[in-house]
Formats: C-alpha cells, structure tokens, sequence
C-alpha cells in the first residue's frame, strides 16, 4: 500500500514582474513571488526598500504600474473588489477615523467589506475576544494609544475573515505580551489555512513566526527563501549583507 | 452594497463630529431669530396689504426671504461640512483603507456626497419647519414655497457637490473649504459686472448661480435652471471621482 501524495497547497497569491513608481522614482520593480495557503511570508528591507508599496498594492489600495496579480486564481487587477472579501490589510501605523468608537469601527469595516446584520454582529464579537478589546469596546478610537490601535486595525483586517492576511509592521507600539500574543494569532491563521505576509524591521519577530523570507532592497526582491527555527543568526547575515552590499555574497 | 456602507460611515462621522452640531445649532437659532423678525414685519403690514388683493402674502414676505438666508448661510456651512470628506481622509491615511475594500472611487465620493447632502437637506428641512408651523394660520402659497425649496434644495446639493470636489483636490480640510468658498462665490457673482452694466444675457449670466436660482424663488420652475444644477452636479463629482481614480493609479 502506497502513502497519498500529498496534495500541493492552494496558491493564494501570485504577484508576476509588478512594479512601481512612487514620487518620480522606482519603488518597486520586476517583483514576483508566491504565496501559498497556510504560508507565513516574512517581508524584509530597510527604510524605503518598497515593503509598504507592496503591500498596498497587494492590498488593492495602489495599483501596480506594470505586472499581474492573482488572488485565488483570479486577476486581483481586474477585479479589484475581490480584495474585499478576500484581503485583511492592516496598514503601517494603523490609520483611524478618529470619531468613531472601537465598536462603530469594526461595524463600518465590516459594511465595507460586505458584512451586515447577524453576521456582522457575530464576527465583531469574535474579534473583539480574540484580541481582548472588550473594555475598549466604547472607546473612540482617536483616543487609543498606538498599541491599542494597532489590535484595531488587526480586527478590522481580520474581521472577514480573509484568505489573505497582510500585516504592515503590525508589531509596532505593541507590549511583549501583546507582541507574543500577535505571534500566536498569525500562527493561528496559517493553521487555518490563510496565508500571512508579515513585513517588519525585527528580524526576531520573522524567525519567531515566518517559514519563508523575501527581503527587498531598491524595490528588488533580492531574496526569497524557506526559514526554519533557530535561523536567526543565518538570517541576521543575509540581512545585513543585501542592506550593505546590495546582494548577498556566496559563503 | 458598497455606497450605502460609505454613505452611513460618513453620515456616523457627521453625526458625531461637534461641528456639524455647533453648525446647525448657530444657524438654526439665526434663522430663527430672522423669522420672528420677518414675521413682525409681516403682521406690522398685514392692514396695508389687505387693500391689494394682489399683494405679497406670508411665503413672499417671510418664507422665501428666509430660505434665502438660508442660502446666504450655505456659503459658510457647506464648505466648512464638506471640506474633511475626502481631504481629512487623506490626511488621516485612512483613504487607502476605502479603496483596500475594493470600495471604488465613484461609490466613494458618491457615497460621501449623500451622506453630506442628507445633512444639508435636514438643515434645509429644519428652517421650512418655521413657516411651515403657521402654514394653518394664513393664507399660504404653497406653490410658491414648493419651488423656492426647490432652489434651495439644488443649491445646497450643487454646493456640496463642489465642496467634495474641492475635497477630493485638496491635500488639506482648510485649503478644499477655502477653495469651496471661492468657487461658490464666484459662481453666485461671475455676472455682477455684466449685470452693472446692464447685460441681462449671454453666456456670463447663465454661467452664474444666481440666474438659475432667482427664477426658483420666485416661483417659476423651468427645467434650463434645473439643468444647470444637475450639469453642476454631476460635472463636479466626475472630476471629484476622476481624483480619486487618479490617487489609487498614481499613489
């Protein structure tokens, strides 16, 4: 009797060749990867690498220049509404509209990406436990410290519960406690099959929760490669080599 | 799905922001101070103008000149309401979350166009409130005010549609409420020097505001004046969307 094969996992996101110009200079270009179910991508590069870029275009809130983006199969650039359903963004420093309470927050997002009624209800309350907002649940959200912030933004990109979860240094301004609790969390959704991209300046925090690395440097994608635990040291190198040199130099 | 969603979230951040309350609560109270002198005038003169059968009655001498205060007021409201729909977005970074939702840019503007217009049109609801409550105890013309409320109506949506324009253009709230404000008053007074100089026609004079709403004061409903709005309108939150469409292109 012969083991099955296992099947291989479900391609979420494909990016082909996609670039970028941002105030007159290239930000992203020639980048391709891709993304499979239950994959956590840690992105990498130094300031201005074109991390945030790439994630907002990944989101659907920029549009690429040039290149192809597949979400599930599906041509994201044709059919931009597909992120609503299917991408959970929590952008860099998690933007607010400040007049709302944290509740009203999440009622919106979850209207904007095509929750109502029941369903609504039931996915804010989910959320709400999962990241322990409760006595912030009231609170308007102009009045929240960055690190409590930063848990609203990521209920509200969890709130749909989408297939693809990008995080723009969601670690930003949280506790070490918090900080382990959102490992668990992005351990949580790879396990039920989503896929995460995770970009972030701690190399830590990459070896801690990532099983894939992409580093970026000048909008290139300069290394792409699995990650096991207890890389840190290994990673840490190539880091610093592609951030000092540009590439990294064979051992 | 998607407008009604932009539509209630702009309305909630109406609802809750202090301007809009301390907007309507000291325009209100003008008004209402206007109409109690208007309607002394009115009584004072009621035995002279009961000789001429023909004469102005109570929508002529108080009704119409109140909305047109009204309209006075909108120059200073409008602006000040519509200038962070689009403008504070972009300057809170919580844009990019609208169109992360797949949200695209005609449903946004139009939805923020609503949500502002409902304002407008409950502002424009609560001042008729005060002819309307002695409507039971004169003579009233209620043709007249139907079409002088319609004027208003078309003003106050032609206004909100240029202030979410200027929005939509301007990298910050007080630089689209300036910009609205200029553009209103040049539209109201793009004829002054042709009408000084005794020029009732041309091109000048149907540019103007003014042209198209005079008429619906007086009572005359004539579907150019009714064009002219809705080319306003619509000419506006084309280029509004176009910006927008162009922000999610360009970055």
């Amino acid at each position: 009797m012969t083991s099955p094969i296992p099947a291989s996992p479900r391609v979420v996101l494909r990016l082909d060749r996609i670039g970028r110009r941002r105030a007159g200079r290239v930000a992203v270009q020639e980048l391709s990867l891709e993304l499979h179910a239950g994959q956590v991508l840690g992105l990498l590069g130094v300031n201005g690498a074109g991390k945030s870029t790439t994630l907002s275009m990944i989101a659907g809130a920029l549009r690429p220049d040039r290149g192809d983006i597949r979400l599930n199969g599906e041509d994201f650039l044709e059919h931009p509404a597909l992120a609503r359903t299917q991408i959970g963004w929590l952008p860099e420093r998690a933007p607010v509209w400040a007049e709302l309470s944290v509740v009203e927050h999440l009622d919106a997002h979850g209207r904007l990406r095509g929750l109502n009624g029941a369903v609504l209800r039931q996915a804010r309350e989910q959320v709400i436990e999962r990241l322990e907002l409760q006595p912030l649940a009231r609170r308007l959200a102009g009045v929240l410290s960055q690190g409590q912030r930063q848990r609203l933004g990521l209920a509200c990109a969890l709130l749909h519960r989408p297939a693809l979860l990008v995080l723009d240094e969601p670690a930003n301004a949280l506790d070490p406690v918090q900080a382990a609790k959102l490992r668990t969390l992005i351990r949580e959704q790879a396990a039920a099959g989503n896929a995460v991209i995770l970009s972030t300046h701690l190399l830590a925090e990459v070896t801690a929760v990532c099983d894939r690395v992409a580093i970026l440097h000048e909008g290139t994608l300069r290394h792409d490669g699995p990650l096991s635990t207890g890389d840190h040291a290994a990673l840490e190198r190539t880091f610093f080599e592609i951030a000092m040199n540009g590439v990294v130099r064979a051992a | 799905m998607s407008l009604a969603a932009v539509t209630r979230l702009e309305w909630r951040r109406l609802l809750v922001r202090p301007l809009a309350w301390v907007l309507a609560a000291l325009t209100v109270a003008w008004l209402a101070w206007n109409f109690t002198l208007l309607l002394g005038g009115f009584l004072a003169g009621q035995v002279q103008r009961a000789a001429q059968p023909d004469g102005p009655g109570f929508v002529d001498l108080v009704g119409v000149p109140l909305l047109g205060q009204l309209a006075q007021l909108a120059f200073l409201v409008v602006p000040l309401l519509a200038m962070s729909t689009l403008a504070g977005e972009r300057r809170n970074g919580t844009l990019p979350l609208l169109f992360a939702a797949g949200v695209p840019a005609s449903r946004i503007v139009l939805g923020k166009y609503l949500a502002l217009l409902g304002w407008l049109l409950l502002w424009l609801a609560l001042a008729l409130a005060m002819p309307l409550a002695l409507a039971h105890a004169t003579h009233f013309d209620w043709g007249k005010l139907a079409a002088a409320t319609l004027g208003l109506a078309l003003m106050l949506a032609a206004l909100a549609a240029v202030g979410v324009a200027c929005s939509a253009f301007a990298s910050h709230p007080a630089l689209a409420a300036a910009a609205t404000l200029m553009i209103a008053l040049a539209l109201w007074s793009v004829n002054l020097g042709a009408q000084l100089a005794g020029v009732n026609g041309g091109a000048i004079n149907w540019l103007a505001m003014s042209t198209h709403l005079q008429p619906l004061l007086r009572g005359l409903v004539s579907s150019a004046d009714l064009a002219w709005f809705a080319l306003l309108i619509a000419l506006a939150l084309a280029l509004a969307t176009r910006r927008l469409d162009a922000e999610r292109e360009r970055g």
